[in-house]
């Protein structure tokens, strides 16, 4: 039984899809049902839409998530109203979403829903606590195309990345995009005691003294860091940055030094190419976390969506070779 | 006119909707659909309900029923929409029904928490038992709601089988046959319950706003507690002690400055107000509209003190940026507003307030308008306060004088940014038809270019 006793160490969990079509919700349905058969209560959620009978960009029939008995999902009142299991209304959230308000629902008879959830990773974290609350020993948010934001630190505990044919039929293009993922979402953490001063700081860009101190360089946004250059580290060579880091930071700050330390505050706010980011490392510095995402599996869909179906054994060797972690074949565990 | 209307042309009633701690949307619609109340009645009623409900936070506010009837009020959902659907007889499906089931047990918790508290006669709620009983069929007492077996005969042996095949991964077009029955059964249900609630419609939508209205009063007696705010009697006058603006007051004391209340008191016909630049003439006629309004949509005045009259209106003209945006000169656009007050006040009975009339044109002329527009106001109902640095204005009316400039008020040199601990706002009655002279004394206290006002004061001297 593959990563699930490890899921269990923990009270939330995201799945995240490097692209659509991955298997995300292959491997939520694996992991429903294995923790159905440990009579383990869990609580399902998502953000944004998701659980679509037919996948809405590309047309194929797509899998849909069964919930078992005495576990509770939320899901729009449109989808709450096709679903297949039979289920008893808990709560209904009074604010609405596109598909009607959020229904709080506990199984009575296994079946298959469709999820759709918050707009806001804040009203998630709503949700993930309500499920808490009323008894579920696990939440587990299923994310929509390209949200990666559900599988923050501050959001959920734990993470299971999704790979597969749909990032690239390529092996070695798939090794290479997988890899830099996983690299970025393993990036070490900072000291505890930094990350207790950083943790508060709400926006900028700000410089960490030799004794620790943070001095806001007053540069809200990365595209007002203009001419700033050796400005930049008048302070020190270990800098803050509290929202996104994106290449163009990275770009301004590689000529500066050779030995800088930015921190962002996790994985999910860096939106980085492989160029940028070892071009910065290369020279010497470095890219650290506040807070790290415990990544507790590796899953791959051999498949793609046009059709292409990679070699299992080879991609999951050659990921796991590259990854340094177990990869799984997500159609063949769940067989 | 509506609150949702009044607080878009007074920033005082916005502050104070802005303050309440209402607990649910339902509550925040009863407050922007309260009207501004030209009736007795329903006024001294309304500050009657408001006073027990300030006695009542103030003795139970950390006690079972008073928390109990906030959490319910937190809970509640505004189910409008609804129940206009019910009223009409659409079906409701699984979730409204749900919706309806927690309104009724909302409604009951809510009965017992007021009844806990005493006042089940300032807020009496309907009996919505039988609704509660007929969506709890297995008598679970709880809120949450599905289309339970007991509903309908057929759907035990129908789940039971549906249950098994499920478990055992049976054929999926079997599943797929018994579900789409099961979904005929549950909508029949839904239709045959909707049916049976429909009649209950009105009762429903009656708790819904009754809870709704205790969230709004809840919320007024905590502002009034917090604000200090006092329970107006209606006389023949207004006579406002320590009247205060509530906005300004804590913005000043967020920032350590002093505030100090003002008393007035208003008759009909025309009171005319002058006093220095800076002597706070425009806040105080702010002050009074909003209190007015305050106290005409059933809150208490930001008082310590409060008699007044009633009006069909407040109106005013304190300009601000917003006609001047719409393409209007300041001059075009106070005088439109203007003539708008006088045609009003021909056949309503209004608080009028009018900040400066006039300033901005030649004083020649400008002097006139206000000489006219204090002798057609003279002549209506209304109650007109206007501010005015013209003098000598020839009129038989009432005046009030900000006293001002107090030097030896403060123990400490005067400079621009203590300015405001050197003014008296008080107001006294003033006999002399004059106005203070007293603008370039404030500018030179400002710090403004010394050859500017020694030029300036070589003019009057001449």
């Amino acid at each position: 039984m593959p990563f699930v006793n490890q899921i269990l160490q923990h009270r939330s969990l995201s799945i995240v899809g490097l692209e659509k079509n991955t298997g995300k919700t292959v491997c939520l349905n694996y992991i429903l049902r294995r923790l159905n058969e440990l009579g383990v209560p869990v609580g399902v959620t998502s953000i944004g839409v998701d659980g679509e009978q037919i996948d809405s960009v590309f047309a194929t029939a797509k899998p849909e998530v069964t919930i078992y008995e005495g576990s509770r999902f939320i899901t729009s009142e449109q989808h709450y109203i096709k679903r297949q299991a039979v289920s008893e209304i808990e709560h209904v959230d009074s604010r609405r979403t596109a598909l009607g308000p959020l229904v709080t629902a506990r199984v009575l008879i296994r079946g298959k829903v469709l999820l759709s959830g918050a707009a806001t990773t804040a009203s998630l974290r709503g949700q993930i606590e309500r499920l808490q609350s009323i008894g579920c020993r696990l939440a587990i948010v299923d994310g929509a195309l390209s949200r990666l934001s559900l599988a923050s630190p501050t959001v959920t505990d734990c993470m299971v990345l999704a790979t597969g044919a749909a990032v690239s039929a390529n092996l070695k293009q798939l090794v290479a995009k997988t890899r830099f993922v996983h690299h970025l979402i393993c990036l070490d953490e900072v000291a505890p005691a930094l990350r207790d001063t950083l943790n508060p700081i709400a926006g900028g860009l700000w410089a960490i003294d030799d004794d620790g101190q943070p001095h806001d360089l007053g540069i809200a946004s990365v595209f007002l860091i203009g001419n700033a250059g050796n400005d930049l580290l008048r302070f020190g060579h270990t800098l803050f940055a509290s929202g996104a880091v994106s290449d163009r930071l990275l770009k301004a700050l590689a000529p500066l030094a050779n030995d800088i330390t930015l921190v962002a505050r996790d994985f999910t706010k860096l939106f980085l190419t492989p160029e940028a980011y070892n071009d910065f490392t290369h020279r010497g510095n470095r890219l650290l976390v506040l807070q790290r995402s415990r990544l507790v599996a590796v899953t791959l869909n051999p498949t793609s969506p046009q059709g292409f179906l990679l070699d299992s054994r080879n991609a999951c060797d050659a990921l796991s070779d590259a990854l340094q972690t177990p990869v799984y074949d997500i159609m063949k565990i769940t067989q | 006119m509506k609150i949702k209307d009044l607080i878009k042309q007074d920033a005082g009633l916005q502050y104070a909707v802005d303050s309440l701690e209402l607990m649910s949307a339902a509550g925040r619609r009863a407050l922007l659909d309260t009207e501004f109340s030209t009736d007795a009645h329903w006024l001294e009623a309304e500050w009657q309900r408001l006073d027990r409900a300030i006695q009542t936070t103030l003795t139970f506010k950390f006690k079972k029923p008073y928390i109990d009837l906030r959490h319910c009020l937190m809970q509640l959902h505004d189910l409008r929409s609804t129940l206009a659907s019910l009223a009409s007889h659409t079906p409701l499906n699984e979730v409204e029904l749900f919706e309806v089931k927690n309104l009724a047990h909302l409604n009951r918790i809510a009965t017992g928490a007021i009844s806990g508290l005493g006042i089940s006669d300032i807020l009496p709620l309907p009996a919505t038992d039988d609704v509660f009983s007929l969506l709890d069929p297995d008598h679970t007492g709880i809120p949450n709601f599905y289309i339970y077996d007991s509903l309908d005969p057929r759907l035990t042996p129908l789940r039971r089988k549906l249950g098994g095949l499920q478990t055992s991964g049976g054929d999926p077009a079997r599943i797929a046959a018994l579900l789409a029955e099961q979904n005929e059964i549950q909508g029949q249900v839904c239709l045959r319950l909707s049916d049976q609630l429909s009649p209950w419609a009105p009762t429903l939508t009656a708790a819904l706003d009754q809870l709704a209205y205790a969230d709004l009063l809840l919320a007024k007696a905590q502002l009034a507690i917090d604000w200090h705010l006092s329970r107006p009697t209606l006389g023949n006058h207004i006579a406002f002690t320590g009247l205060v603006n509530p906005r300004l007051k804590h913005r000043n004391e967020a920032a350590h400055l002093r505030y100090q209340p003002v008393d007035i008191t208003v008759t009909s016909g025309v009171t005319l107000i002058t006093g220095a630049n800076m002597a706070g003439k425009t806040v105080l006629l702010k002050s009074l509209g909003t209190a007015q309004t305050m106290v005409q949509c059933g809150f208490f005045a930001p008082a310590d003190e409060a008699v007044t009259i009633l009006f069909d209106g407040v109106t005013s003209s304190i300009g601000d940026d917003q006609d001047e945006m719409n393409g209007l000169s300041s001059y075009a656009a106070e005088i439109i507003k203007i003539s708008d007050i006088v045609r009003r006040c021909r056949d309503q009975r209004l608080l009028v307030l009018i900040d400066e009339p006039a300033r901005t044109t030649n004083p020649v002329e400008g002097k006139a308008i206000v000489q006219a527009l204090i002798r057609l106001m003279q002549q209506s109902d209304s109650a007109t306060l206007i501010t005015t640095h013209y003098g000598q204005l020839g009129a038989n009316c009432r005046r009030l004088r900000v006293r001002g400039f107090v030097e030896d008020m403060a123990d400490i040199p005067l400079t621009p940014r203590n300015i405001n601990l050197f003014i008296d706002y008080s107001l006294t009655e003033d006999l002399s038809g004059e106005v203070p002279h007293e603008a370039l004394r404030i500018a030179d206290i400002l710090g403004c270019d010394s050859q500017l006002i020694d030029t300036a004061r070589q003019y009057i001297e001449k």
